[in-house]
């Protein structure tokens, strides 16, 4: 026996108000899940960053130290290259100045330069051409002087003539070079 | 009055107040704090870059001198790593000299941290001059070279014989460092 002509709608518990509430909360759900899980993958991001940043700092100070290392070394050089290249213009003044401190008149037939000093041999016409034109010069340079003679041919003397400067000023020349 | 609700109503109810509570736990559980976590790190990781920029410039002004300095001093650096050869500055220098003779080379004392080798020469000059010109030639030579004391000059003949010590300097190699490589990445 039927009591209604329509047919009867079947009952679910997925209403439309279920639904809609459903479909709000997973909305909502799902947001929240996607803002999480970018959080944490830039956490992860930024953690592995750093890392690759700290480990590039550790790299580059190496460098920088070992850079440094290298300019303080070649700074070493220079120094010293100069040092050398100074002396031996040094030297060549030295040199120089000894050959035009010697007069025509006497004949040198041996030089020796030394640290702290200077050994002349060679011939004079006689002693006055010798004090008057060699010796006073190499007064004003050396602080001791030692002069010995002795004959020569044909009248003329020869010189052995030794000069040094005092070890302190020479110490200090030295130095200074 | 009497209040009539269903129990669809309520499931309804029960359903919305659960949902809501995983929400608002989910939240301030764990959204919040993460966000929170994510900021200091973003600002930790900001100032490690900061850090990490200004150790770059400073490693390329580092590097920038260092190069000006490999280029501006090439020659004295290649000098000082060139190992002595008698047969070749006797090539080099002969022009200076009626004759050249080098003795054995023998190692001294370091000097200033570098290698010094000691080389004693002997040779026939014409005039001073020639020994003038010997010594600029020195500086501009493929060595570190210094000319030390003792020097002797005696007169043979119409020549002049001139004897004395060369300080050669080169790279010590115990201390193994060595500037001419460049190694800057």
């Amino acid at each position: 026996m039927k009591y209604s002509y329509i047919k009867p709608r079947k009952k679910t518990p997925f209403t439309a108000d279920v639904q809609l509430i459903v479909t709000f909360f997973s909305i909502t759900i799902i947001m929240l899940i996607s803002t999480y899980a970018f959080l944490l993958f830039k956490d992860y991001s930024f953690a592995k960053e750093r890392a690759n940043l700290m480990q590039s700092r550790i790299e580059l100070e190496k460098n920088i130290e070992d850079m440094d290392q290298k300019i303080a070394y070649i700074k070493e050089q220079k120094a010293l290259s100069e040092k050398v290249f100074t002396q031996n213009m040094v030297l060549k003044d030295s040199i120089a100045n000894l050959f035009d401190l010697v007069p025509e008149r006497i004949t040198l037939s041996r030089a020796d330069l030394l640290q702290n000093g200077l050994i002349l041999y060679g011939v004079t016409p006689n002693k006055d051409v010798y004090n008057f034109m060699l010796q006073a010069p190499l007064r004003s340079i050396f602080q001791k002087t030692y002069t010995s003679f002795y004959p020569a041919d044909g009248g003329w003397l020869h010189f052995v003539s030794t000069n040094y400067v005092n070890e302190d000023e020479g110490e200090e020349l030295n130095s200074e070079n | 009055m009497k209040i009539n609700i269903s129990r669809h109503q309520i499931y309804i109810l029960l359903l919305s107040i659960f949902l809501f509570l995983f929400v608002l736990v989910f939240s301030f559980g764990l959204l919040i704090p993460e966000g929170q976590e994510y900021r200091v790190k973003r600002t930790a990781l900001k100032k490690v870059q900061k850090e990490f920029n200004q150790y770059q410039v400073f490693h390329d002004e580092t590097l920038t001198t260092l190069k000006d300095l490999q280029s501006k001093n090439r020659n004295i650096i290649t000098a000082f790593d060139r190992p002595f050869s008698a047969e070749r500055f006797e090539k080099q220098h002969k022009l200076h000299f009626s004759t050249l003779t080098i003795s054995q080379v023998k190692r001294a004392k370091d000097e200033d941290g570098f290698s010094v080798y000691e080389v004693n020469t002997t040779s026939h000059i014409s005039s001073p001059t020639n020994f003038y010109d010997f010594l600029d030639a020195l500086n501009k030579g493929d060595w570190i070279i210094g000319v030390n004391f003792p020097i002797k000059f005696v007169r043979d003949g119409e020549m002049i014989k001139s004897s004395f010590t060369m300080k050669v300097y080169a790279n010590n190699k115990d201390k193994n460092a060595s500037a001419s490589t460049s190694s800057a990445k």
